[in-house]
């Protein structure tokens, strides 16, 4: 009985969590279905009958920014996830397997960069862009990007290398690869896993950024998350074109998740050795 | 099969010596052991001979090439690890052809030798799953499957069984044994376990600090070790070492531990300074005859039972047949097994031969 009690206990536990977690991605979802009428009426008209895709059809409109907005954050989040993976993997194999002189100081001073809160650097940033001439740039923003997704993709994957057990790389020896064979055949395929993983983390760092978007981009560069801001003006907000323009730029994120859902949450190391 | 001949050889880690000046013929088809406590520089030397790890100084001969400069793949030699080291991606057959694949051999040709050898190590139904789906035993069936199809001149163990449980580490050692048997292949086995290495080796190198203290076979580190550490390496429960003095009543020789004297056989050329005496459990014999002691502790393993007893100044732990009737506080006569005596130098504690 006390069992079944406890049971019933940590399921309204855990149901009423997703409700938290859940409650406002189901209201902007709903919200962006509403017409502005039935938002802005009191008390707030929830009548299904209303419901719409005018908020949708809006937003894709080219001239509202969106669109813009979102091939503009794809291509900045896919490039620096990219580059973040490519980059991040070569320097923590090395820093995780080759004793390199002095390896220790550039684990730290890679962790160092990010103790700086944002806003310390937002104005020297700004001034430096600039002066490189690269406000309102992809490449602009992709660096920046990369200034602070690059360091914690290192520190993960060096923490998922040091834990491959160095013997696999030893027996790969014994029959007979090359290094470059080693890494192919052994060490690539056991790491799909965590470079998925890091490499969604990358993407989605970049996807979401908000406050050095608005920064450093004026009108060619703008990224999903300025485009949604939008759409608050000065005197009034369009809230189901808001929330309609943030569930699709949520799509893409969620679609990463599921497709790499697996990969994520399994454990491809375990059964290699035994200790 | 091959002959292993290393020469002079030391590996140094920066300041940290692990090996040094190692010399050690393993003949063809012979099966020998290095044994040693952890840190002594055995799984080193196994590197160094796998060419896992580059050789500081001296040579390693792998029949008539010296092969310091090779790849471990180019000297033609498998190693099984201690904690296996199986690609934890592949399937058993994976695993076992992994060489095969890389020396681009037909597929239909690695099928052929897998099967060969899955069939001798017992693999055969598993030959489709992941190593995480296999018990201990079976992966390190797998990896020993991994050495065994590269037909190598030699194989390396590096501590194969102690990540198994007793019964099963006992039974990978008759297959190990039942293996050599059947392909004859020069091995090298690590182990800190003297009983592993008695039961396996045709020849036992016991190591210490780096350096090889005897290299023989496993009845003569046994019977006529080298020295105290290896005396006491070798045989469990350890034997006895007494710190006690010759001496001499009416021509018969003596050797005093504590408040008693035991008889010794007759030796002429006494040193100057008494000897350390070391006697094994076998060689410590309980009875009517003897010096009187007292019984601390009876510990019966069922073929034997180990008593162990007290006497003022001194202590012995005896082997007895069977099931002993003796019970703590019981009074026994006490008296040596006159040819299991060994000798030690007090000083330098290597053995000395008295006659």
């Amino acid at each position: 009985m006390n069992k079944n009690l406890s049971k019933v206990i940590i399921q309204i536990f855990l149901i009423s969590f997703v409700f938290l977690a859940l409650g406002p991605i189901l209201w902007a979802v709903v919200t962006s279905f509403l017409p502005l009428s039935s938002l802005t009426a009191k008390p707030i008209d929830l009548d299904p009958t209303k419901f719409t895709l005018t908020n949708y059809v809006e937003v894709l409109d080219t001239s509202r920014g969106l669109m813009s907005g979102l091939i503009n954050s794809m291509i900045i989040a896919t490039f620096t996830s990219a580059v973040a993976l490519t980059v991040g993997s070569a320097a923590a194999y090395a820093l995780a397997r080759l004793s390199l002189p002095g390896s220790n100081a550039i684990l730290l001073s890679i962790l160092a960069t990010q103790m700086f809160p944002g806003i310390v650097i937002a104005i020297p940033l700004f001034i430096v862009m600039s002066r490189l001439g690269m406000i309102d740039t992809h490449l602009g923003l992709m660096f920046v990007y990369l200034s602070f997704v690059l360091p914690i993709v290192i520190w993960i994957l060096k923490g998922f290398f040091e834990s491959i057990p160095i013997q696999l790389e030893k027996a790969a020896a014994i029959d007979g690869a090359t290094n470059t064979q080693t890494f192919r055949y052994i060490i690539l395929p056991i790491s799909l896993p965590p470079l998925f993983a890091t490499g969604v983390f990358a993407f989605i760092e970049s996807w979401n950024e908000f406050f050095f978007a608005i920064i450093l981009t004026r009108i060619n560069v703008k990224t999903a998350p300025i485009a949604i801001s939008e759409f608050a003006g000065q005197y009034r907000t369009l809230y189901g074109q808001m929330l309609a323009s943030a569930v699709l730029a949520s799509l893409p994120v969620v679609i990463l998740a599921i497709i790499f859902r697996r990969f994520i949450l399994e454990g491809f190391v375990e059964g290699a050795v035994k200790s | 099969m091959a002959t292993l001949k290393l020469v002079n050889v030391s590996k140094r880690f920066g300041e940290v010596t692990a090996c040094s000046n190692i010399d050690l013929t393993v003949n063809e088809g012979e099966f020998i052991t290095l044994l040693g406590p952890s840190g002594c520089g055995k799984t080193t030397l196994l590197n160094v001979v796998a060419g896992l790890e580059e050789v500081s100084e001296g040579e390693i001969w792998i029949e008539d090439r010296m092969v310091n400069d090779l790849s471990p793949y180019d000297r033609n030699l498998a190693m099984v690890f201690q904690n296996y080291a199986l690609y934890p991606h592949m399937t058993v057959a994976e695993n076992i052809g992994f060489s095969m694949r890389l020396r681009k051999r037909p597929k239909a040709e690695i099928a052929e030798r897998v099967n060969q050898v899955a069939n001798t190590l017992e693999l055969e139904k598993l030959l489709d799953r992941l190593p995480r789906e296999l018990s201990g035993g079976q992966q390190q069936r797998v990896a020993i499957g991994r050495a065994v199809i590269r037909e190598p001149a030699i194989f390396l163990f590096d501590e194969p069984f102690s990540n198994l449980d007793a019964a099963l580490r006992v039974r990978m050692r008759v297959e190990i044994k039942e293996l050599h048997q059947r392909l004859g292949t020069t091995s090298v086995f690590v182990t800190h376990d003297q009983e592993e290495a008695l039961s396996l080796s045709d020849r036992i190198a016991v190591m210490q600090f780096g350096r090889i203290k005897q290299f023989g076979t496993p009845e003569q580190v046994y019977s006529l070790p080298a020295s105290k550490y290896v005396a006491r390496f070798i045989g469990s429960p350890q034997l006895d070492i007494f710190e006690g003095e010759f001496e001499s009543t009416d021509g018969q020789l003596y050797y005093r531990i504590g408040n008693q004297r035991f008889q010794m056989p007759d030796i002429t050329q006494l040193p100057d300074e008494s000897p350390d005496l070391g006697v094994r459990p076998e060689h410590i014999l309980l009875g009517s005859e003897g010096v009187p002691a007292r019984v601390h502790l009876v510990q019966p393993i069922g073929p034997f039972t180990y008593v162990t007893v007290n006497w003022e100044g001194g202590s012995a732990t005896a082997r007895v047949s069977g099931v002993s009737q003796l019970r703590p506080r019981d009074t026994v006569n006490l008296s040596f097994d006159t040819t299991g005596l060994l000798f030690f130098d007090r000083q330098s504690s290597m053995r000395v031969e008295l006659s």
